[in-house]
């Protein structure tokens, strides 16, 4: 028995659902896993058959030391109903009820219990609603609504949370705080959280784990670093757009001029200005087609990193090329055959890389 | 004579709205929620009446409800020529406007609501009575209002299967009719007035519930 089978989750499913098939097999310990990828993966519907909302055709999921669910496996079948699987489950835009306000939606989880209100009340506190009981959800702002929903979801006092994109309803600027505010909930609950996302920064902020799903099929898992920066992982990088990840610190920064100068071992590299002090760690992405390759060394341009590297190799890619270029590390980048052809691209040449600073992105 | 057909309507209108309600609600949820083979063919079945002449309705009930029938050689009920049958015939004719009206209602209610209440621990009919009910609330009443509305102004079928015995089976349309045909125009006139104050009240409140905002007034957006 793994350490997941005791207290976590263990979710080995296929579900077969309008034409469309889900083949899920991941573990969750008491950490924050996030399932990752584009829209139709199967990420809702893994869900969904976490919470008994769907039954897979087949497979196990067990909630820790529960199997909630089983079929065409070892034993008799079992298929727990969704109201006795304590599964909290924040939905994408929320499903507040909206005929009943703030308190009655979290005090829902009581049924009709004697203390219920009080219990809910305890809640909406909790996440700093206490003087928005008596709203109804039309009445509350997105972050507002946000937080009733996983007031709602945490008064189930659940074995385990589901959060199916938490963010998407909400407008950037609330996302970073509230963000913050998630993954501090997250590490106080001591339960296992799956979090559904197609958005990258949401995976890093938040997730211990990724779990990365592609048309219905995990393709692969672990640390979000780790499955982000694994060579050779082409789905995730191509899901993920960014093929080029630089971990380094923060040497220099203008507010005046716009930028904040960076320290990659060695390779120093101008990106757009953020107001990080003098030494902060930064992780900054850059896509493999916003690179210009250049010989000789280009003059007067407006892009502010030009970099000397030698090619390393060239493939196919696609209908494209890649190159890797090494500069003191290795960098990818995307060149057209013409391209190739043109300038002479081959292994052992010598190159410029011409990246503007716009096109380095920085990663929370 | 119009008291008694008044209070006969009544009756037969009230026993008719009993069973609108509880086979529209249970057919309205299932044309909206279920999926089952012969789904389309019941759907079809049950608006039937709908344009049907009201004269085949009472047709088809006369050779269900009649000697021969199932439901006289084994259950031994007689129901032909009863107030009974006519309440029968009322909630038939009037079911197809309550169940598609319920059915509309219950579809609109968003199913993520419905598995929220499940995640929360709610039975299936402990969320139909406190989610779905609730939200679909407004178009049940409405599509129960103009089924009760229909079944009080049957006439058609009611003779069929009811016949127009006064004090017994004749309602107000039936009354109406025979106080055209034995000439006495002043009750047919009275009749024929409280018959149109309750259609006319019927539909007002119809319109006010499909007008009618919440009387909550809207947050000002809150941030």
């Amino acid at each position: 028995m793994t350490t997941a089978q005791r207290t976590g989750l263990v979710i080995d499913i296929d579900v077969r659902r309008d034409g469309f098939r889900v083949q899920a097999k991941f573990e969750a310990g008491r950490e924050v896993v996030a399932l990752f990828g584009p829209s139709g993966a199967g990420k809702t519907t893994t869900l969904s058959a976490i919470a008994g909302l769907v039954s897979p055709a087949q497979g196990t999921i067990a909630i820790g030391e529960t199997t909630v669910f089983r079929k065409g496996g070892a034993g008799a079948d079992v298929n727990v109903p969704a109201r006795d699987r304590r599964v909290g489950y924040v939905f994408q835009n929320y499903a507040l009820f909206p005929h009943i306000t703030a308190l009655k939606n979290v005090a829902y989880a009581y049924g009709r219990a004697p203390d219920a209100h009080g219990k809910a009340m305890r809640y909406l506190e909790m996440m700093g609603l206490a003087d928005f009981t008596d709203r109804y959800p039309d009445e509350l702002s997105g972050g507002q609504q946000q937080r009733v929903a996983i007031a709602r979801a945490l008064a189930r006092e659940p074995r385990i949370l589901l959060l199916d994109e938490p963010f998407t309803a909400l407008d950037e600027s609330l996302r970073r705080s509230l963000r913050k505010e998630l993954r501090a909930i997250c590490d106080g609950m001591n339960i296992p959280v799956v979090l559904v996302t197609h958005d990258l920064s949401e995976v890093l902020a938040l997730a211990d784990r990724v779990v990365v799903l592609e048309q219905g099929r995990v393709v692969t898992e672990g640390s979000p670093l780790d499955v982000l920066k694994r060579p050779g992982a082409e789905t995730v990088s191509r899901l993920v757009g960014v093929e080029n990840l630089f971990e380094g610190v923060v040497v220099a920064a203008s507010q005046a001029e716009g930028v904040t100068t960076c320290d990659f071992g060695g390779l120093q590299m101008e990106i757009p200005y953020s107001p990080l002090p003098h030494g902060a760690r930064v992780r900054v992405g850059l896509r493999a087609g916003d690179i210009i390759l250049a010989n000789p060394r280009p003059v007067g341009l407006s892009a502010r990193n030009t970099l000397p590297g030698i090619v390393r190799t060239v493939a196919r890619k696609g209908f494209e090329m890649e190159a890797v270029v090494d500069c003191g590390r290795e960098v990818r980048v995307d060149l057209t055959p013409r391209a190739v052809e043109s300038l002479g691209i081959m292994p052992g040449k010598n190159v410029w890389l011409v990246i503007k600073t716009n096109s380095c992105f920085l990663i929370e | 004579m119009i008291w008694d057909a008044f209070l006969l309507s009544l009756r037969v209108t009230a026993v008719a709205t009993v069973i609108i309600l509880v086979a529209g609600l249970g057919l309205g949820w299932l044309f909206a929620r279920a999926r089952f083979r012969g789904k389309l063919l019941l759907e079809v079945f049950v608006a039937l009446p709908l344009v049907l002449p009201p004269s085949v309705v009472g047709y088809y009930l006369l050779r269900a409800l009649g000697s021969g029938s199932p439901v006289v050689e084994w259950l031994h009920i007689e129901l032909l020529f009863t107030w009974q049958a006519a309440a029968i015939a009322s909630a038939i004719v009037g079911l197809p406007l309550m169940v598609q009206s319920a059915r509309a209602a219950i579809a609109n209610v968003d199913p993520a609501l419905e598995n929220a209440a499940r995640t929360l621990g709610s039975t299936e009919l402990g969320l139909f009575w406190r989610v779905t009910l609730p939200l679909a609330k407004r178009g049940i009443l409405a599509g129960l209002v103009l089924g009760a509305a229909r079944a009080l102004g049957e006439f058609g079928a009611t003779l069929m299967v009811a016949g127009s015995i006064p004090g017994k089976t004749q309602t107000m349309p039936l009354a109406i009719y025979d106080a055209v045909q034995n000439r006495q125009n002043d009750v047919a006139n009275q009749m024929v007035l409280l018959m149109t104050a309750l259609a006319f009240f019927g539909l007002w409140f119809v319109r006010g519930l499909e007008s009618s905002r919440r009387r909550r007034p809207q947050a000002e957006s809150a941030a």
